[in-house]
């Protein structure tokens, strides 16, 4: 069926990617969800969340409850701040419908009466595009506010309208090949930030950096729905600096906190 | 011990990321201990099957810890056909790969399944790229090919259930669950769909992907030692008639 041969050359102490190490902490990881979710298999309860992350090196999170995007928006702020009032390591995260944008004002106003500074956008959930009255208007309330927003979606497609406005922004969901677009736009705009989770290419971090600086990188796991160890891994391997490591794993986050 | 990794490239891709000749390869392996790897050339996937599993075999030559993959075109069988056969005579390449998405072919077209008929006649294992529920077809068009042995290079992708249940039913059908959206549980789920260890392989999509993340993803899957010994190279060694320094 096909050759053999065996090969000789020095191999380099096997498997230590097996254990974690001290370069893979994470002091926050902006992407965390936890609650019922109908198009997996299995729901992930608040409890299987903290049990994911403590045996991880990820040791806090800005994490949300499933009900506000997928059911009930107020309900599922509400729920959320009651769930993490007693875990500082879990910092609580809003969001708004953007399809019943005529209450966001509301919404938002609850949600900074709360201390709450971040606020996810779920434009794929609720099939938002850029041009949309009600997505507009939510972001026009949100950025008067000042909050900082975690937006999924296509970067190519949120970001441009984005632009020009003084915004602090963390994208969700850039993919790797999509590279090129956000440092474009993050040349221009010092609050445009990426989180880690799909820049799986073997330099993708290495060129944010070089790029544009490891303050448009922060780290985010999408726990309990993606694995964690791919993306500590790649912190822990990234031809970078280790200030510049922690600014990604921790620095970044606590700057926009305080 | 060792590590095999059964799904990677050799060559440029159309993206802003550094890749380039096959010692780009080499150095990654290198970084996490990976000692074999079974390379397609990105050329021959994304733009002209022949002229890229051409210049591969010129990489192959030098560089011992990398074994081929010949690209099969389906809308290109006859001359496919002929050129796996000049890939195979070298004696670097271990199998065949199909991609889906370049050539617009899915499991279930016409030209599909001659292409398997090709890589059944060859003798090889097959690297198929399977991304979505057409994957479902599979067990049948292998079973209807006895002694190929097809890895389901992604694992189905965003259809990794059905992958896992196609995998399940059918023992010619191994999973290598390489992605950059590393979804959670998908070897726990195909594990309980009932795909045995022994069907599991190491991918990692090099030099597309970086291999921590496929090596991330085995670490969050739990395998005991005796399981990521099969996983990482033992049942790769044994698909591709392969052997490793002890």
């Amino acid at each position: 069926m096909s050759t053999s041969t065996t090969v000789e050359y020095d191999r380099p102490p096997a498997y230590d990617w097996l254990t974690p190490s001290p370069r893979e902490q994470v002091g926050w990881d902006v992407d965390v969800l936890y609650g019922p979710w109908p198009r997996h298999h299995r729901d992930a309860s608040l409890a299987e969340v903290h049990r994911r992350l403590d045996r991880s090196p990820v040791c806090g999170a800005l994490a949300l409850s499933t009900r506000g995007p997928l059911f009930d928006d107020r309900a599922g702020n509400e729920e959320t701040l009651r769930d993490l009032a007693d875990c500082p390591e879990l910092l609580p995260v809003g969001t708004v419908d953007v399809r019943d944008a005529m209450t966001a004002e509301d919404r938002l106003d609850e949600l900074a009466a709360a201390g709450v500074r971040f606020l996810r956008l779920f434009t794929v959930e609720q099939a938002a595009d850029p041009g949309f009255p009600g997505y507009r208007r939510v972001v026009d309330l949100a950025l008067a506010r000042g909050m900082v927003l975690l937006h999924d979606g296509d970067p190519r497609r949120y970001g441009p309208p984005l632009m020009d406005r003084g915004a602090d922004v963390v994208f969700l969901d850039l993919h790797a090949y999509l590279l090129a677009d956000f440092l474009l736009m993050a040349r221009e705009e010092p609050g445009f930030r990426v989180t880690t989770r799909m820049l799986s290419g073997p330099d993708s971090v290495e060129r944010v950096v070089h790029a544009v600086g490891a303050r448009h990188l922060v780290f985010g796991s999408r726990t309990p729905f993606m694995d964690i160890s791919p993306l500590t891994l790649r912190l822990r391997y990234a031809d970078i600096s280790d200030d510049e490591r922690d600014a990604i794993a921790t620095r970044n986050i606590e700057e926009l906190l305080s | 011990m060792p590590i095999i990794d059964v799904h990677a490239h050799v060559g440029r891709w159309q993206f802003h990321l550094t890749c380039g000749d096959a010692d780009e390869n080499l150095r990654l392996m290198d970084r996490y201990g990976i000692d074999l790897q079974l390379v397609s050339a990105s050329e021959a996937v994304v733009y002209d099957a022949v002229a890229g599993n051409a210049a591969l075999t010129k990489e192959l030559a030098s560089r011992p810890r990398l074994y081929g993959y010949a690209v099969v075109n389906p809308n290109r069988i006859e001359e496919s056909s002929a050129d796996l056969r000049r890939c195979l005579d070298s004696g670097r390449f271990v199998g065949a790969k199909i991609h889906t998405h370049y050539p617009g072919r899915l499991p279930g077209s016409r030209e599909m399944a001659e292409a398997f008929d090709v890589v059944a006649e060859a003798g090889v294992p097959l690297l198929l790229h399977t991304w979505g529920r057409e994957v479902s077809q599979l067990p049948d068009m292998v079973a209807a090919r006895p002694g190929l042995r097809v890895v389901m290079g992604h694992a189905g992708g965003d259809a990794w259930r059905e992958a896992a249940h196609a995998a399940a039913s059918c023992e010619g059908l191994y999973l290598e669950h390489c992605r950059t959206a590393a979804d959670a549980g998908r070897i726990a789920y195909a594990r309980e769909a009932g795909v045995p260890v022994e069907r599991m392989l190491f991918g990692t999509d090099a030099t597309l992907i970086d291999p921590c993340w496929s090596l991330g993803v085995l670490r969050d899957a739990g395998f005991t030692p005796a399981e990521l010994d099969r996983v990482l190279w033992r049942n790769a060694a044994e698909l591709f008639g392969l052997e490793v320094p002890a």
